[in-house]
């Protein structure tokens, strides 16, 4: 699959059992809606239920993106209870893109808090562990 | 078995020559549009005809299966698939095991195409694949061997292909009748004499016909495998003993949203469910491929029993009409329903699905690193395109040299 940022091949990073699309340039990851799904069945119903909560967002500066399976424009969108995580989501639902700085943001803010997951809701926390390395890396450069 | 075989041949035969005589009649008209001579368009609609059905004969399942990308797979490359093919080709009682194809698409279907039972295929998306459990899986195959053997494949693949070509054919005369038909008009006009309205009312003639040849072509080609399709289904039952498995997969397939990329408008009537029906479109439309799913569904959940006469009880009683071949019900033992499967656990959902992923990767060769905290890489072939000699882990840090 190509990086709807940098056009290119995508890495595929497969992390407890759930494959995530991860450029190696740009660091931003795709999130396919049937792994989302097998991630979300994995989670059981309590843990998942808040992280699918997305607001739609209709101003942002961020630039818009195409959605690499079906080239639609994706709708921005914010994720979790406390709405800072902004992503991209495909309007026919095949799937959600994090952009790189985003990540590095999930991932950073989740190794600042020393409880780690706990109030972060299932999705954030599992791209936060998944990329883990991703923030040590930001903040050395 | 073998009437229900031989209606559906003779049928189909007849199919293959009123599409033959569309063709030709097309050929017609163009000939006389274009060439100024009727016989000149009659033999060359008749050549492309039997070149077509020449190569709709023996390339016609190669033609499909790599237009819809498909990629043969061998028993160790998706067990579980391979597995139930097996299952199905002696519950259909298949001599010749076909060859199974995989077509690398999130959407969610499958197709059987061939020359015979000894030269078949079974093709299914990576994605409905990785969304069945296996008693659906079940289901669907049964469905597709029951094209099979109930020699389907040939007539549709043959079907698709003449289909296509009259599609082509139309397409491009309606595109050089737009933007050349006024030029040429004007010249005979000055060229020929007396005679002009007979020749105007030929011209029409031959454009409705060029209009109305794909149309009618089509509705031949749905009318003929809207039937073989409920055939299919009550093979698959029989196949299974447990139609409930076809119904539950159906439902799957109905309510998903992503079409198959590859689809097209001749490939569509192979898949098992139209792969290019748009969600709300009106279930009983006439141009519908398939037979409504939701129909489809009911019937299958209405059997009391899983054979042939418990099929057809089920569809007279919704479509007061009669389904099965009188003579693949006479004599046949009832079977009984089989008990489902245990349900399958989450784990094992995600298990089937990382099956299916690890063979999509490895067909497209992709390069897998095996971090030692666990988590796993998969590079690109064409990893080059941004000159990495590592790599690192984005879970632990760590870095692989490539």
């Amino acid at each position: 699959m190509r990086c709807p940022v940098c056009h290119i091949d995508m890495m595929v990073v497969e992390y407890e059992k759930i494959e995530l699309d991860h450029c190696l340039k740009c660091h931003g990851t795709w999130f396919d809606a049937s792994e989302l799904e097998l991630l979300l069945a994995t989670m059981g119903a309590d843990r998942a239920g808040p992280a699918l909560t997305l607001t739609p967002m209709t101003s942002t500066v961020e630039k818009g993106r195409r959605c690499p399976i079906c080239r639609k424009k994706m709708d921005k969108a914010t994720i979790g209870d406390e709405g800072k995580v902004l992503i991209d989501t495909c309007p026919r639902g095949d799937g959600l893109w994090i952009d790189g700085g985003e990540l590095v943001h999930i991932v950073t803010e989740l190794a600042k808090k020393s409880d780690g997951k706990l109030d972060a809701t299932g999705i954030i926390a599992f791209l936060g562990s998944a990329f883990a390395a991703e923030g040590e890396d930001s903040e050395k450069s | 078995m073998w009437e229900q075989i031989r209606s559906n041949q003779v049928k189909s035969i007849i199919l293959v020559v009123l599409m033959g005589v569309v063709l030709l009649a097309l050929g017609y008209s163009l000939g006389l549009l274009f060439l100024g001579s009727p016989t000149a368009g009659l033999v060359i609609a008749l050549v492309v005809w039997a070149i077509m059905n020449l190569i709709a004969y023996f390339q016609g399942d190669s033609i499909l299966l790599s237009i819809s990308g498909a990629r043969k797979i061998g028993p160790d490359d998706h067990p579980r698939l391979y597995n139930v093919v097996e299952e199905m080709k002696i519950a259909s009682g298949l001599e010749k095991m076909p060859d199974v194809y995989i077509i690398d698409d999130p959407a969610l279907n499958a197709f059987a195409t061939g020359r015979d039972a000894n030269h078949a295929s079974v093709a299914i998306t990576s994605g409905l694949l990785q969304k069945l459990n296996r008693d659906e899986l079940q289901g669907v195959i049964g469905h597709e061997m029951a094209h099979i053997k109930n020699r389907d494949v040939l007539l549709m693949s043959m079907l698709a292909v003449l289909l296509g070509t009259i599609v082509i054919l139309a397409w491009y005369a309606s595109r050089i009748l737009l933007f050349s038909g006024a030029a040429r008009g004007g010249s005979r006009r000055s060229s020929g004499g007396g005679g002009g309205g007979g020749q105007l009312i030929i011209l029409a003639v031959a454009i409705v016909l060029m209009i109305l040849a794909p149309i009618f072509a089509q509705l031949i080609y749905f009318a003929v495998s809207r039937r073989r399709e409920y055939l299919a289904d009550a093979s698959s039952a029989l196949y299974n003993r447990y139609p409930e498995g076809l119904a539950s997969a159906l439902e799957k397939l109905a309510s998903s949203d992503t079409r198959v990329k590859a689809a097209n408008q001749a490939t569509a009537p192979m898949y098992t469910v139209n792969p290019l029906q748009k969600k709300g479109m009106a279930a009983t439309s006439l141009t519908a491929t398939h037979p409504p799913v939701a129909e489809r569904i009911r019937i299958l959940r209405a059997m009391g029993g899983a054979s042939y006469r418990d099929y057809e009880r089920a569809y007279a009683q919704m479509k007061q009409k009669h389904i099965v071949p009188p003579t693949a019900l006479v004599g046949a033992a009832p079977v009984p329903l089989r008990a489902a499967s245990p349900e399958e656990a989450v784990t094992e959902k995600v298990e089937h699905a990382r099956d299916t992923s690890d063979l999509m990767w490895r067909l497209s060769n992709y390069r897998t690193i095996d971090c030692p905290c666990g988590a796993r890489l998969r590079l690109p072939p064409n990893v080059k395109q941004i000159t990495v000699s590592s790599i690192k882990c984005p879970h632990c840090g760590r870095v692989h040299a490539v």
